[in-house]
């Protein structure tokens, strides 16, 4: 059935994509809490760039206008689509980040897309106005020259490969002391701020490496659809990420990755098969856009309400065995040493064995 | 620096005899509104460097806006800060706070999603991992830095008898642990001067008692000074040699709870209506 195999690839490569968008929203969102509405035109602004640079100059007489068109090879369109997303980000973070508080960020965030979008669309000569840009250059293709079906696998292969490297990295940053400080800011700004955080400098470094990611994936994401115009990137698709990353589980990147699959590949991309199995009399086609939206609506409402931490939970950082003080010489009140005469007396109790004063564990 | 009451000269001259070496905290002529309301008004005091010092005052006194003015939280309209021998009272309170001056708040605020040891974990001043690069690449001067803060971090956790709740997250610790952990937190972050706002506040006798103890064990052991916000007077006469009384915005008294208590001026402030 290779119809069926090359709709799974697309979801597949969807899957990486937007785990990849989840990942970077989750710097913001879940390791920092900044409200970050306008995730998606980071997005765009790194696929608009990546592909600006890509593609051949602009041949106005076929009814296509944009800047740059480069030519550049993907490597570098790709970071350059990156960075770009991040100095979007740093100029709204620096003018807005340290003077207002989360909410107020967040509707700036909401001003700040809409303003976007509505450029894009108007000032035509920009980036091709609400006709959007087409024929991207397929990444490495000129050198493989593999046939269509095949070059599938590869982009598959390159998303995935970006997926873990942007796994690993965002990993690493959570278990730094870099991100234990995003998160103190999270937890309470005030207390970060007694502790001498900047919070200013950490809210902007979450918010300008969160939107470099979002700019990595929006390359993919425009190369992979090969066209990309303004209605690709409505608020209303911030939303989907927020969704996805809320049901998967905020500041747990596997979480991220759970709800990109649930979210925007299964609930958005697989629904589009809905109006095949349905009848149109129960289902018309037109509406399954509108369905979509009240689905994901609902599925976040329920999230918030009965499991706000989603489905997988912020992992709970653990003190090593190997990194605990030696057993404390007992202090009244504390823990009383389990010597081996206790061990005799009660075999029945510690028949594990690990039972020490040093791994008590959660006594709440 | 010229001076038209008597008290004032007074008080700057013998700010003049003492040296860095002998005061932590010199607060000169702060002033703050807000709108019409003058919440800090020219008040002065000054804090010995390795003194348990109290701060007093009947309600509405300006005691929390001081701190606030002195941390950085909020901006002084006029006068100088002076702490370890230079002007605070432009800095933002990150910059305080890494000059060594640090605080805890009247309602206990810990990092609720973190669990005990991070909460730790986040207080020291100098963390080479929370630079960028260092702590991605994990560098080994930042592991070996991580290390030794965990250890301390420990011990301290031990000190305080919240060991045991090292892997718990803050945010289901009970009041008085609260309590604990916030102070062992900011002991953490080895402050010069500790300012601590109503640590006595809704905690039973028992822990108080402990708490003052853990205060005074620190004072003496690590050095830290503390200038302690309070309206438990029976805690505060048994800490501090040296209180100071707030009115209406301005320093009124300075003594020991002996003497104020026979101060005309303070039984006013906080009988009468002044």
């Amino acid at each position: 059935m290779p119809i069926l195999i090359f709709y799974l690839l697309t979801l597949a490569i969807f899957g990486a994509i937007y785990g990849t968008l989840a990942l970077g929203l989750n710097i913001q969102w879940g390791y920092t809490g900044i409200l970050d509405f306008m995730y998606i035109a980071f997005v765009a602004v790194g696929g608009y760039v990546t592909s600006l640079l890509m593609l051949q100059p602009s041949q106005p007489a076929l009814g296509e206008t944009y800047v740059l068109g480069l030519n550049w090879p993907f490597i570098p369109a790709i970071l350059v689509g990156g960075l770009a997303a991040a100095l979007l980000a740093f100029i709204v973070g620096i003018l807005s980040l340290n003077r207002l508080r989360s909410d107020y960020f967040a509707i700036v965030t909401v001003a700040v897309g809409l303003v976007l979008y509505t450029i894009a669309g108007n000032d035509t000569p920009l980036v091709n106005g609400w006709d959007g840009l087409s024929a991207i250059p397929q990444p490495f293709q000129d050198a493989l020259n593999l046939d269509y079906n095949t070059y599938q696998f590869f982009f598959l292969g390159m998303c995935i490969v970006i997926l873990i490297l942007v796994y690993i990295f965002s990993e690493r940053l959570y278990r730094s002391p870099f991100g234990r400080a995003l998160r103190s800011v999270r937890e309470d700004e005030m207390v970060a701020q007694g502790l001498g955080k900047n919070v200013f400098a950490l809210r902007l470094k979450a918010f300008v490496i969160g939107a470099f990611i979002a700019g990595i994936g929006g390359a993919l994401l425009v190369i992979y659809v090969d066209a990309f115009n303004p209605s690709a990137w409505t608020t209303g698709e911030t939303f989907f990420l927020w969704a996805a990353l809320l049901l998967g589980g905020s500041a747990n990147n596997r979480g991220a990755l759970l709800g990109a699959l649930i979210v925007p590949v299964l609930f958005a991309e697989a629904t589009r098969l809905l109006p095949n199995i349905l009848p149109p009399n129960i289902l018309s086609p037109q509406y399954v856009d509108s369905f979509r939206y009240i689905a994901i609506g609902i599925l976040l409402i329920l999230t918030v309400r009965f499991r706000p931490q989603g489905i997988l939970a912020e992992k709970r950082f653990r003190v090593r065995k190997s990194k605990l003080l030696e057993p404390a010489v007992a202090t009244a009140g504390g823990p009383v040493p389990v010597t081996d005469a206790d061990l005799a007396d009660n075999p029945g109790t510690l028949t594990d064995g690990n039972v020490t004063p040093g791994e008590e564990g959660n006594t709440l | 620096m010229s001076q038209t009451s008597p008290d004032a000269t007074s008080r700057s001259a013998t700010t003049a005899a003492r040296s860095v070496d002998t005061i932590v905290l010199d607060v000169r002529n702060i002033s703050k509104s807000f709108g019409g309301l003058h919440a800090v008004d020219n008040c002065s005091f000054t804090v010995a460097r390795g003194s348990i010092t109290g701060l007093i005052g009947p309600n509405g006194a300006g005691k929390s806006t001081a701190a606030n003015l002195i941390t950085g939280f909020i901006r002084a309209d006029a006068g100088q800060i002076v702490f370890d021998g230079k002007d605070i009272a432009h800095l933002p309170p990150h910059r305080v706070a890494l000059r060594g001056l640090t605080r805890t708040f009247q309602i206990t605020r810990e990092l609720e999603r973190m669990t005990v040891t991070e909460n730790m974990m986040a207080a020291p001043r100098d963390q080479l991992g929370e630079s960028f690069w260092p702590g991605l690449l994990g560098l080994p001067a930042v592991r070996k830095q991580e290390n030794e803060y965990l250890q301390r971090a420990l011990q301290l956790l031990r000190d305080f008898d919240l060991y045991d709740l090292r892997d718990e997250y803050a945010g289901n610790l009970s009041g008085g642990q609260r309590r604990l952990l916030e102070l062992a937190r900011v002991v953490m972050a080895e402050p010069k001067l500790l300012l601590l706002d109503e640590p006595f506040a809704g905690i039973n006798p028992v822990l108080a008692a402990r708490l003052s103890d853990y205060i005074e064990q620190m004072c003496r052991a690590k050095g830290i000074t503390f200038l302690i916000i309070e309206h438990n007077l029976a805690m505060v006469e048994r800490l501090c040699q040296t209180v100071i009384v707030m009115a209406l915005g301005r320093t009124i008294a300075e003594g020991t709870m002996a003497e104020l208590r026979q101060n005309a001026a303070v039984v006013d402030a906080y009988l009468g209506e002044s």
